[in-house]
Order: structure tokens, then sequence, then C-alpha cells
């Protein structure tokens, strides 16, 4: 098993493959309801994601979309965790494609060793096209947290 | 606008909105390619900026002068692309030949 801590960021359950194209809007919705049903945030939190990307675009790169709550969302945020969904045909966002959308809850820096590995994989194309379009929850977890010892 | 010669930089700030998406990524990202330049990076919330933050300030075009409200006196670099974009290579040339920063 991936190390405990890392798993309870990011839980089997918190992945999404294969979903069909839809607008951006819904992506982070879809991106926050899936925190809140993981009971990482309050409802509210969802509306501080879309601020956050009326602010700026959460595109990060590498087909990545990180759509996360603003600095006041953070009171919502009640566990820290991950959300995933994975869009192998692309979706518009802001004009790039996005194939995955990364939902992130975290108050403090719970996060900083999923988010390090990710900075990794971003910067590897090969790694970031396996994400894209893998049908694997296992793969997409070995590659975020670390393989299975 | 404020400058600083490249050989007083030791802390960039990557700021965003909440400091728990994009800003991280890319603070681990410079943290190892500016590591050999003996230059520290962190990351904070935009509204939690002060001049005694960090010698200079990254961030999203889209919250620059935010930023630099915050921060007066610190020099704002701001980029569009959260990777790959040429304020980074533009950085790390000033702080390998010892330019200025800001400006």
């Amino acid at each position: 098993m991936a190390d405990q801590e890392l798993a309870r960021l990011l839980p089997r359950e918190a992945v999404q493959l294969g979903l069909a194209p839809t607008d951006r809007d819904t992506a982070v919705s879809r991106a926050g309801q899936a925190l809140v049903d993981l009971g990482n945030v309050e409802p509210g939190y969802i509306e501080t994601m879309h601020e956050r990307e009326a602010m700026v675009s959460s595109f990060v790169g590498a087909g990545v979309a990180i759509p996360h709550g603003t600095d006041e969302g953070r009171a919502m945020v009640r566990r820290a965790g991950l959300s995933i969904q994975q869009y192998p045909d692309g979706i518009d966002w802001e004009g790039q494609t996005a194939h995955l959308a990364i939902g992130i809850a975290a108050a403090e820096g719970e996060h900083m060793t999923v988010m390090s590995r990710l900075a990794e994989v971003l910067l590897d194309a090969d790694t970031a096209e396996r994400l894209h379009t893998t049908d694997s929850v296992d793969e997409v977890l070995e590659i975020l947290l670390g393989p299975d010892d | 606008m404020t400058t600083i010669a490249a050989s007083d930089v030791k802390q960039i700030i990557v700021a965003c909105e909440a400091g728990m998406g994009s800003s991280v990524l890319l603070t681990n990202q410079l943290a190892a390619r500016l590591k050999p330049y003996g230059v520290q990076v962190s990351h904070s919330p935009v509204n939690r900026l002060s001049d005694d933050t960090g010698d200079v300030v990254l961030c999203h075009a889209g919250l620059a002068s935010r930023a630099q409200q915050a921060a007066p006196g610190t020099p704002v670099i701001a980029f569009n692309l959260f990777m790959g974009d040429p304020a980074f290579d533009q950085l790390e040339a000033n702080l390998r030949d010892g330019g200025t920063i800001g400006g």
C-alpha cells in the first residue's frame, strides 16, 4: 500500500476516469462536489472554487487544471484531500485543453507531498500523458502517491 | 518601479490567491531550479504578503496589481503560464549572471 497519510489525501473513490467532455464551469463544480461527497469540504467551498477560477485560471500546463478555493474558502475545509476527474477527450479550459481536473482542499500544507509529486509529473510529458488516458485507477494512484510496496 | 540586485536576492515568494494550488506547484519546481544560486523559494496567499515576506514576488499577471499593493517596496514579477513562462528563464538568467531584477 502507498503511504497511509497520502492514501487518505487521495482515496480510490476520489478518482473518476473516462468522463465525457463538458464545460469548465461544470468541471469545477464536479471537482468541488466530489470533495463535498468525500467529506473534505462544506458545500460552500464550491462557490469559492468558481471565484478563484474567475480571478486566475487554474490550468497549470501539461493538460492539467487544479481547481481549488480561495483563501477565505479555507475555513470550509474539513479535512485536506484531492479529487480527480479525467476527461480523455479534453475540455476547453480558458482556451487551453485540460484532460485532468484535480480538485484541491487544503487548510494548511497537508498536501505538500502530493503537490511535490504532481510538480514533477507535470514536467514529464510521458507521465502526464498516461494520466490523461489511463483507464486504471491503480495507475493514477501509483503515479501520484508512489508505487505500492 | 522597485528593483533589486540579483546578488541580494535570498528569498523569492510565489504568491497566489489561496496559496494551496498553483503557487505550491510552481514553488516546488522553482525551488529545485534556483537552489544552485542560493535562493530559497516559498509561497504565500497574496493578501498575506508584505514587504517583509521576501526579496522578490512572483505571481500570475491577474494578481500582480494586488501583490504590488500588498508589498509596494518589493519587485513583483508577473507571469502568464505556470509552466514554461519565459519570466522564469529570465529570472534564472538574472540570478546566474548577476543582473537587476524588477523594473
